[in-house]
């Protein structure tokens, strides 16, 4: 293909600000689209992305701000250009757009071999840039309600605020799914236009897209620019004007994202006072169940026998027959074998229930059944052979069979079954 | 004769008290004992049956040291046939090991690991609990094994139900006065109600986790959600279930959700079903003193944004979807969104598919005069 010729179509200024645009509306799509979302696998994979919720309404707000200052600064520059430099304002939707819109129907219906010649914004721009126009008075809107909620309840109905939340996140959709569909295809993927990149548009397209715009620049009918001192003049108007309403949307701006400071970026803490939640009742229960009786002196530490009464084994003969201390009641239908076991000799009260051997007082005597329970092993079982024995101390006393233990000493043939059963 | 019977007992008790070593020392196998359980347990009872029985700790305090022999025989164990040297592994014989506990509770706490030799896996559930971290932190009021199930009278724990917040109220009174006034725990103990929740259907049971976390907070809808997004359970009610899908639907459930999900040991501010609808005290929807009916819900709403005014509580919609009836300005606005934006897109769409068309055949056709 021949070198095409070019023709000069935005300014630098046009393509900043078309950059700027594309920037935070990009901001607002992936921040505000997956909040829309929220339940969805990438949705939650792309706020995880970009740092969590909380970042991603930060960016989301900061977009939101971004894109409010390219509006005022735009609605300046198109007021600058219409009221001072007096051009045309192309962008004004007119009759002739619909005329257009139908003759590309139908041109590509096959309907009529002619298609329409176009001005430098055709109907499809317009449509493109009156929708961004509608979406951001909408999403500026409805993103403010949202951004200012209890404030906005002080004036309009409660509702008014999940209506917006509606209202904002179906635009959203519209808006994101018409740049794809719309933008995309008539910008990018019909033509690859360079606009935006070298503000430059190729005669081919120019043709195409904008064929009434191309005769006009062919035949030098490009606005004039107006004589330097009227413009001054335009000027001294304008300059004041556009300031204070400048100042008026950026303090309205600074009002809208700064008033409202309970929500939705800060609330008020949770309530972090500790509860009561430990106030015993009753005390942990014991094995008792509670029902015992307050013990009384004299049942938590047995009576040690008297000094005069050691080797003594017939108990009951005396305490309960004679006239002797009488046994507590509960000690009924106890027997002198187990006397001793808390009734210790040699008068150390300290004998236990539960006490060891090693509690009593030095040099008393240890019971015969005293020995100290062994828990790692029983009584050995008495060999098959044995069987029918009953003189045991004969040999196992003697040196004869295997030794008994030392704290066997005493015991008599009388007592080896009760342990040491026959296999 | 009055010597010959004492004798005689003599040598009985002293028999039984010596052949006590044999299944003491075979306890892990109560199988292979020769004595009948009921048997042993009658020899123990022979001391222990004594309601004075009892040893005085160093602390001073006494220690009871009698079982009820009824109640323990009406109790899981007791019915098992459970022979009392099964849990008390260290008594074969008398007398007994010494006891090392210091004061009662430390008793307690020394003894209540017997419970791990049969049921391990539940005293590991346990150590992940507060309780066990209390214990361990040094708090010797945390509860232990016997504090919720007795030593010698465990009975089924869930029977009837109204046992379980009984049993969790004995340290936990103040939070049982609040449940006990609750749409669910005002069911449970007024009406017997299987449906409503105890207090372990929300903490679990042995490895009750610390509820003050933000770990927790984050997944306490999920919790109410087990049963208030159960179709079946809440028709009997006439309770929506569309309750947790509304609320993350909605600002606050959606960011609770995600962090939830993305970060879920981090603290968020915003609010979980319990910041509005309340804890132990949760009260049926209408009741008056509900937090979240109509006339008190927009000092529910002040707690965490103190300058709302009246209107501002219907900006919540109530968990309800928005209908004709309910919230018309939301409904509205979506069947205007539903209507346009298959409008705009779908002629969008035709256009640029017409566009497209009209340039493939115009191409193709060069190509073929070409």
């Amino acid at each position: 293909m021949a070198e095409q010729k070019e023709y000069f179509r935005f300014t630098v200024p046009q393509r900043f600000e078309h950059w700027i645009l594309v920037i935070s509306f990009t901001g607002l799509v992936l921040t505000g689209i997956p909040q829309k979302f929220a339940g969805a696998n990438w949705a939650e994979w792309l706020i995880g992305v970009l740092g969590g919720i909380e970042s991603v309404r930060i960016i989301h707000h900061a977009s939101a701000i971004v894109l409010v200052l390219a509006s005022v600064y735009h609605v300046v520059a198109v007021a600058y250009k219409i009221f001072v430099l007096r051009v045309r304002w192309t962008m004004f939707p007119r009759l002739d757009d619909v005329l257009d819109a139908l003759d590309a129907i139908r041109y590509n219906l096959g309907l009529t071999k002619e298609h329409p010649q176009l001005d430098r914004y055709n109907f499809g721009e317009k449509v493109e840039y009156w929708a961004l126009v509608w979406g951001t008075v909408i999403m500026g809107l409805t993103g403010f309600i949202m951004w200012n909620p209890i404030n906005a309840a002080r004036f309009l109905p409660g509702d008014i605020i999940p209506a917006a939340k509606a209202a904002h996140g179906a635009e959203a959709i519209l808006a994101a799914l018409a740049i794809v569909i719309w933008h995309f295809y008539n910008v990018h993927l019909k033509t690859f236009s360079k606009a935006m990149f070298t503000g430059k548009m190729t005669q081919h397209q120019m043709e195409e897209e904008h064929a009434l715009e191309l005769a006009r620049i062919e035949q030098a009918k490009v606005d004039v620019r107006p004589a330097p001192d009227i413009i001054k003049k335009r000027e001294r108007i304008f300059i004041p004007v556009a300031a204070i309403g400048s100042v008026l949307a950026l303090l309205a701006l600074f009002f809208l994202i700064t008033y409202e400071n309970t929500a939705p970026l800060t609330t008020l803490p949770r309530r972090a006072q500790p509860v009561q939640i430990f106030a015993p009742i009753t005390p942990t229960a014991l094995p008792s169940a509670g029902v015992t009786p307050a013990p009384t002196g004299g049942v938590v530490a047995a009576k040690p026998l008297p000094a005069d009464h050691a080797g003594r084994t017939t108990c009951l003969a005396c305490h309960t027959s004679m006239a002797q201390p009488a046994l507590p009641a509960d000690h009924a239908g106890r027997t002198d074998a187990t006397c001793t076991t808390c009734h210790k000799a040699g008068g150390a009260p300290a004998a236990q229930p539960t006490s060891a051997p090693a509690t009593a007082a030095p040099g008393a005597t240890a019971a015969p059944t005293s020995a100290p329970a062994s828990t790692s092993t029983g009584p050995k079982p008495q060999p098959a052979d044995h069987a029918g024995r009953t003189t045991c101390t004969a040999c196992h006393a003697n040196g004869v069979g295997p030794a008994e233990p030392a704290d066997h000493t005493g015991r008599t043939d009388a007592t080896c079954a009760a342990c040491h059963k026959a296999p | 004769m009055h010597r010959f019977a004492s004798l005689v007992m003599a040598s009985l008790l002293f028999a039984l008290f010596a052949v006590l070593a044999v299944p003491a020392a075979h306890a892990s196998g109560p199988g292979d004992s020769p004595l009948p359980a009921q048997v042993e347990n009658q020899t123990c009872l022979a001391c222990h049956s004594n309601r004075d029985l009892s040893v005085k700790l160093p602390s001073g305090e006494t220690l009871s040291l009698y079982t009820d022999a009824n109640a323990f025989n009406q109790s899981v164990h007791g019915k098992q046939g459970q022979r009392c040297t099964a849990c008390h592994t260290n008594i074969s014989g008398y007398p007994h090991p010494p006891i090392a506990a210091q004061d009662a509770r430390d008793f307690s706490i020394q003894m209540y690991t017997l419970c791990r030799q049969c049921h391990n896996d539940l005293y590991q559930k346990t150590l992940d609990s507060m309780h066990a971290k209390g214990l361990a932190a040094g708090d010797r009021n945390a509860a232990i094994c016997t504090d919720c199930h007795t030593a010698h009278y465990v009975t089924p724990p869930n029977e009837p139900r109204s046992k379980i917040p009984q049993t969790c109220r004995k340290c936990h009174s103040t939070i049982y006065d609040q449940y006990k006034g609750s749409v669910h725990g005002a069911a449970l103990l007024d009406e017997s109600n299987p449906d409503v929740p105890t207090c372990i259907d929300c903490h679990g049971v042995h490895n009750i986790g610390d509820p003050t976390t933000n770990a927790f907070r984050l997944k306490s809808p999920e919790l109410c959600a087990k049963c208030h997004t159960d179709k079946a359970l809440m028709r009997k009610y006439n309770i929506s279930t569309d309750v947790l899908a509304t609320y993350v639907a909605d600002f606050h459930g959606t960011t609770v959700e995600l962090f939830q999900k993305q970060s879920p040991d981090a603290p968020t501010n915003k609010p979980v079903c319990t910041d509005c609808h309340g804890i132990h005290d949760i009260k049926k929807v209408d009741d008056p003193t509900s937090r979240v009916i109509k006339e008190n819900l927009l000092k529910t709403c002040q707690q965490c944004h103190p300058d709302a005014t009246a209107n501002f509580p219907a900006s919540w919609m109530s968990h309800y979807i928005a209908s004709p009836e309910k919230y018309p300005t939301v409904y509205y606005v979506n069947l205007f969104y539903t209507i346009l934006i298959p409008l705009v897109l779908g002629g969008m769409m035709a256009f640029v598919l017409l566009d497209l068309a009209r340039r493939l055949i115009n191409r193709f056709q060069k190509n073929g005069r070409a």
